[in-house]
């Protein structure tokens, strides 16, 4: 992950300069939008999530000093801003992405060999309480270690560790049942 | 088949639709720009500079107020000592 591109420190010129605004959002958006994406199950309304927090950054970036600041900040907005979104809505996912393409062609470097399977599991994390469910992005999508997690949520680490072991538990049996194999 | 590594894989990022960041600049310019922020200290400044200069202005105008108030008081002594001159003037004519 790279936040080398735009250089520290982040000032009121970036308003000002549209070009380097765009390119903050390139730089960004791929994290912004797919922990959404994961957490909602909804491209148009992630897009339209990360939209906005987007617009709220480009008001702040007076206030933010360097591009470590950006990230945290981003990461922090896009988190709260998802759990209050599901908070106020109370809805499940409404159009999962069955019909969306999938990301990625099966077999890349990193990628899962078993698509389904893959699918299965963003459908069960998204099915997570909130908190459980972002923290579970955080660590799976980001890579962040618990500590980062709780640093970039505000809560306490034994909270993170917990949410990580009961997810993970909770997953393993699901999966287990759904598709009868031990994970 | 390890459960974390295919979490990683499921979560991996993916992209927005292709013009994701030029619709948010277009939505961003289409607002007017955010303003700099005043710093809390600024706003104390210039509350304690509003104090001192109503302090001031209100000073002045006690003194002013003040200066006005002797003034009339030395007019009306100097009318009153020229009343009583006058009468003084009639009484010793008059014994004459």
């Amino acid at each position: 992950m790279s936040t080398q591109g735009i250089a520290a420190p982040i000032s009121e010129a970036m308003t000002d300069d549209p070009e380097r605004f765009e390119e903050l959002v390139r730089e960004h958006q791929a994290m912004v939008f797919s922990m959404a994406c994961r957490y909602l199950r909804n491209r148009a309304l992630a897009e339209e999530i990360a939209q906005d927090v987007f617009l709220q950054l480009y008001r702040k970036l007076p206030t933010l000093e360097s591009s470590e600041h950006v990230l945290h900040w981003l990461r922090w907005v896009t988190a709260h801003r998802l759990i209050d979104h599901s908070r106020h809505e109370k809805r499940r996912p409404q159009s999962p992405l069955e019909d969306a393409p999938e990301p990625a062609a099966a077999g890349d470097s990193m990628g899962s060999a078993d698509p389904l399977l893959a699918s299965m599991l963003r459908d069960l994390v998204a099915e997570l309480p909130e908190n459980a469910r972002v923290v579970m992005i955080l660590r799976y999508q980001e890579d962040l270690d618990p500590m980062d997690i709780a640093r970039a949520l505000d809560m306490p680490i034994a909270t993170v560790k917990s949410h990580l072991q009961r997810s993970l538990a909770l997953l393993r049996d699901k999966l287990t049942r759904k598709k009868g194999v031990g994970i | 088949m390890n459960l974390e590594d295919e979490l990683r894989a499921a979560l991996r990022r993916e992209d927005p639709s292709p013009g994701f960041a030029g619709r948010v600049l277009a939505r961003a310019q289409s607002r007017p720009a955010p303003k700099a922020r005043i710093p809390r200290f600024m706003w104390a400044v210039a509350m304690a500079a509003m104090l001192v200069i109503g302090f001031a202005v209100t000073s002045e105008y006690r003194q002013m107020k003040a200066e006005r108030a002797g003034r009339e008081a030395v007019i009306a002594l100097r009318i009153a000592a020229e009343k009583l001159n006058q009468a003084r003037d009639k009484v010793v004519r008059r014994e004459n």
